[in-house]
């Protein structure tokens, strides 16, 4: 029975570890890059909406900004790299907005 | 005598090592966040409470396991890491949210409140997990220590909320929920009688 299950077990185990780990998949976005406009830029801009930035990265393609936003809820939240758009604000895993 | 107690020494310094390498990250890197640490404080808490709860099932498994026997004699260093894991975690979490408003505005999130939960699930087999406390409970010293099952369930679903995806909370705790699963599989299909134990 144990003998049954275990390469079952070690299948399952390494299609999970094999799965791309790189980007999160929670959003994308695909301008060239060519056209993006800066990661600076935008945490400017968004101060200025009165959010605090602690952190901005890229993430399949997009801007992935980590911080406070002018409601006071500690976000994650992805804008379009060339129109800022935002695509996307999520709280621990709980969409609170999503770009239609 | 002495064997087993430099053995114990061992086990407890070895299961310190990464809060030592988190807190040296923490004083040594300039632009680190306090939230930064969330995950790794927050990984080596379910790790231990995924060990804790494998030895069980190991033992059923292999019962002539020296090494097995061992790590079961030893379980409270596990299940009292796993703790010590999650309070670093709360402080780092404390910390890094600053006021109490903010934390309580987010409590309704399902991704935190799994998190408080497992933590208070956490806090009775922790403060039992020394030999006073098991004299004084007896029998229902076992009852309390399995309040870490439902601990373990609302780690999991914490961690696959709160971080990008389910795979790496499930590659992790994978040994533990085919372990468990052989468990049952044994009890209920195959009718064997388990030993009583945890």
């Amino acid at each position: 029975m144990i003998f049954r299950l275990l390469p079952i077990a070690a299948a399952l185990s390494i299609a999970l570890i094999a799965s791309p780990a790189a980007a999160t998949g929670k959003m994308t976005c695909d301008a060239p890059q060519k056209q993006w406009k800066s990661m600076a830029k935008l945490q400017a801009d968004l101060v200025k909406q009165g959010w605090q930035v602690r952190k901005a990265k890229v993430d399949g393609g997009c801007y992935e900004v980590y911080g406070t936003d002018p409601q006071g809820n500690r976000v994650e939240a992805y804008f379009h790299p060339v129109s800022f758009k935002k695509l996307l604000v999520s709280r621990r895993g709980e969409v609170l907005f999503r770009a239609k | 005598m002495r064997a087993v107690s430099i053995g114990k020494g061992v086990l407890w310094a070895v299961l310190a090592v990464p809060a030592a390498f988190v807190m040296h990250r923490y004083a040594t890197a300039p632009d680190l966040w306090p939230g930064d640490l969330l995950r790794p404080t927050g990984e080596w808490s379910a790790r231990l409470i995924i060990v804790a709860l494998m030895l069980t099932p190991l033992g059923q498994l292999f019962p002539q396991s020296r090494a097995v026997k061992w790590l079961i004699r030893h379980r409270r260093a596990f299940g009292v890491g796993a703790f010590g894991y999650a309070v670093l975690h709360l402080i780092f979490y404390v910390l890094d949210m600053e006021r109490v408003a903010a934390m309580l505005a987010e409590i309704g999130a399902p991704g935190i409140w799994t998190g408080w939960l497992a933590l208070l699930c956490l806090v009775p087999p922790a403060l039992a997990s020394n030999d006073a406390a098991m004299r004084l409970l007896r029998r229902h010293w076992k009852r309390v220590q399995r309040l870490v099952y439902p601990a373990a369930i609302l780690t999991l679903v914490h961690w696959m909320l709160v971080h990008d995806g389910l795979a790496s909370a499930l590659v992790q705790f994978a040994p533990l929920l085919l372990l468990q699963a052989l468990r049952l599989a044994r009890m209920f299909i195959f009718n064997t009688t388990e030993r009583k134990t945890i």
